[in-house]
């Protein structure tokens, strides 16, 4: 096999290992410092982007709309201020909406927050836009009450919980929730695990949603026990599946199911209310024992209705604008309160992206430096490859080739280390904040960091480069010493 | 092709920058034959090392022309000169000049990239010529050689290209007596078996009986005519 320039270039970087190492490291620090702030950047704006999905507007009675945002997409915290049924029944009737989903927060288990909504919230709204809600495992809770307290998973909360189909759980009511009451479990109402989501990359994986009529009565439970007129065990079962039946608007196929399972909440509550004093002289709160009070949510999710395929509407403004007369609410467009969001983190980004290419350029430098310094020892070489016929270009391109090949190798390792470092802060995201943010580095950008700094690289070698190029032959062949 | 291997006519050179108007070199004619060996004598610090540096077109004379095997190098700018050199002249120095970091079979074969050698063939070619010179340690660095063994590898570096003229700039500078003897027969004779022509400078006066033709810087010229027409090489 004949020697190559490759080979001379090789021989080159081998024979300074310690100082071509360092160099490479330089390079590849930058390089993976980069990239993991745009990998930040760019999955911090899919984490916004998602969550809103197809709703064109929030209501809420928060004090800002992006808090509204915030706590009605994002989970930040449960509204501290909650929407009557009545209001929320008038604004859902003011116009032709294509969803009015009704959702309440204030509840969580183990630290997964609790959505109360609607299932409108699996059938019509989409987390991310165009993508409807798929199930990993189970079903959609159903879309009547039926007092069955039915719990779907997110895919985050369900993975963090190892929560599965079929799995009862109590949750809590937070501490800081519409009804008022300190954070305590309702042990009165055991949950039923009856479906696990697929992810879809928003907020909403990490949640837990529930039929908001069953966040109802567990705030009903409150109200009464507070009050001391929790419903009195009067009437025999008979009477008292009558009883179920008389309020049950579900459909009649499930009627002995949720026969079976009021006996099941009967017996749970006797057998396991230790909590509650007296607990074989009351029953259970059902729907049925609900007053308007108890009827609160914390937002409502809104589409104007949409030609097939567009996400636009001439529309949305006027409704908007017909919202915001109403000073008693307060109302979010996403995309505005999103674009706001990302201005904000946006100027924080530019400062670090600016940063990162401060350390790239002076990783440049750095090969500048290297190479530059190690051409003392290099022109008697170089000298002796003109003799042999090597051109000045081609002893140019030696040391370019050279200096992008350093830029290269930093960069490959860089790239290798800033995606571990992506999974990394991915990971410790959703494990301390709870946001779920994937690794964003597209293909192009890696492509286009990896490129750019072996361009970079080479650019940094021109001097270096040139210093060959013009060295003399005859000067450098003189006898050493 | 009967064009010889080397031909000068009325080089001149002065150092760059030098204001004198005396030429440090001035060379009317010189010719050599292909296959033909010379020595080329002159006291240290007379030009040699330029004259050569000259004639491998390392640098551009004021005045005159070289030319090699028919080919007036100075004609040829840029990579087809280098080219040219690479392929048709061979070069050895006093202190060897051997690449640092590549064995002593790679610094033949890095001779041979410029060539027109298939590159499948470098190699064996390399190895082969080695061994012809008595270097049975091809794959050794050249610091791990003995300096007469780093001789033979410029040497064989040299003559990788199967030039029309080697050029070997005070080849046993380096050497104690002995050795240089042993070294400048196996530089003639391996230009000999390969029909390159030999222009060897050296003041060392030892080397005048090992060439049958001998010149001296400053009164260069083979014949009665030309000797008329030398100019002597003036002192810097």
């Amino acid at each position: 096999m004949a020697l190559t320039d490759f080979t001379i270039i090789r021989r080159s970087l081998g024979s300074r290992l310690f100082a071509t190492g360092a160099t490479v490291v330089t390079v590849a620090v930058a390089v993976a410092l980069l990239l993991v702030l745009l990998s930040m950047r760019e999955s911090w704006r899919k984490a916004f982007d998602r969550g809103t999905g197809n709703m064109h507007m929030l209501v809420s009675r928060d004090a800002s709309p992006l808090v509204a945002l915030l706590n009605g997409v994002f989970y930040a915290n449960p509204p501290q201020r909650a929407i009557e049924w009545a209001k929320y029944n008038q604004l859902a009737d003011s116009f032709p909406w294509e969803f009015a989903i009704p959702v309440q927060y204030g509840d969580s288990y183990r630290g997964s927050p609790v959505l109360a909504t609607s299932s409108e919230f699996f059938t019509a709204f989409e987390p991310v836009q165009g993508r409807r809600w798929g199930l990993a495992s189970g079903r959609f809770f159903a879309p009547e009450f039926a007092d069955k307290f039915e719990v779907v998973a997110g895919s985050a909360a369900a993975a963090t919980t190892g929560m599965k189909v079929g799995d009862k759980l109590h949750v809590t009511h937070g501490a800081s929730g519409p009804g008022g009451a300190a954070g305590h479990e309702h042990d009165e109402f055991t949950y039923e695990v009856v479906g696990v989501l697929e992810p879809s990359g928003s907020a909403h994986d990490r949640a837990l949603f529930t039929h908001v009529t069953g966040a109802w009565v567990l705030h009903a439970q409150d109200r009464m026990e507070r009050a001391g007129t929790l419903p009195k065990v009067e009437v025999n079962h008979a009477e008292h599946d009558e009883n179920e039946h008389a309020h049950d608007d579900a459909a009649e196929d499930h009627g002995h199911d949720d026969e079976e399972h009021a006996h099941d909440e009967d017996d749970h509550a006797h057998g396991d209310g230790h909590a509650h004093e007296n607990e074989h002289d009351h029953r259970a709160v059902t729907a049925a024992d609900l007053i308007e009070a108890d009827k609160l949510i914390t937002g409502i999710y809104l589409r104007v209705p949409t030609r097939p395929g567009s996400d636009n509407s001439a529309s949305i403004q006027p409704a908007f604008d017909q919202l915001r007369r109403d000073p008693s609410i307060t109302v979010a467009q996403p995309t505005q309160q999103i674009g706001t969001l990302k201005k904000v983190v946006g100027n924080i980004e530019q400062i670090l992206l600016a940063m990162a290419a401060a350390v790239l350029l002076s990783s440049a430098v750095s090969i500048m430096v290297a190479l530059s310094t190690s051409m003392d020892q290099r022109r008697r070489q170089i000298a002796v490859l003109r003799v042999l016929g090597f051109s000045r270009p081609r002893v140019l391109s030696l040391v370019l080739t050279e200096s992008a090949l350093i830029g290269a190798m930093g960069a490959a390792i860089g790239v290798a280390v800033s995606l571990a470092g992506a999974w990394l802060v991915t990971f410790v995201m959703k494990q301390k904040l709870g946001l779920l943010i994937e690794p964003a580095l597209s293909p192009r950008w890696l492509l286009a960091v990896f490129v750019g700094t072996t361009l970079l690289a080479a650019l940094a070698g021109m001097v270096p480069a040139i210093m060959a190029y013009r060295t003399s032959v005859a000067k450098n062949l003189r006898p050493m010493g | 092709m009967n064009s010889a291997a080397l031909s000068i006519s009325n080089l001149r050179y002065r150092y760059p920058g030098v204001q004198s108007p005396a030429w440090t070199i001035a060379l009317d004619t010189l010719s050599l034959a292909r296959g033909e060996q010379m020595l080329l004598t002159a006291a240290s610090g007379r030009g040699k090392s330029t004259l050569l540096h000259l004639i491998a077109g390392l640098i551009d004379p004021q005045e005159g022309s070289v030319s090699i095997d028919g080919q007036g190098i100075h004609g040829l700018h840029g990579p087809a000169r280098d080219r040219f050199r690479g392929r048709h002249v061979g070069m050895i120095f006093q202190t060897f000049h051997l690449l640092h970091g590549f064995s002593a079979v790679e610094n033949v074969m890095a001779a041979m990239m410029i060539s027109s050698i298939p590159a499948g063939e470098h190699r064996e070619r390399a190895l082969g010529l080695l061994s012809r010179l008595g270097i049975d340690r091809p794959l050794a660095k050249p610091e791990e050689l003995s300096v007469g063994q780093q001789q033979r590898v410029a040497v064989a570096r040299a003559l990788a290209c199967n030039p029309v003229l080697v050029l070997a700039d005070e080849p046993t500078a380096s050497l104690d007596p002995e050795n240089a003897a042993v070294a400048i027969e196996l530089i003639k004779s391996a230009c000999h078996e390969r029909s390159a022509a030999l222009l060897c400078v050296s003041h060392d006066p030892a080397m005048a009986e090992r060439f049958e033709r001998r010149e001296r810087l400053g009164v260069v010229g083979n014949n009665a005519e030309a000797a008329t027409a030398v100019r002597k090489a003036s002192t810097l």
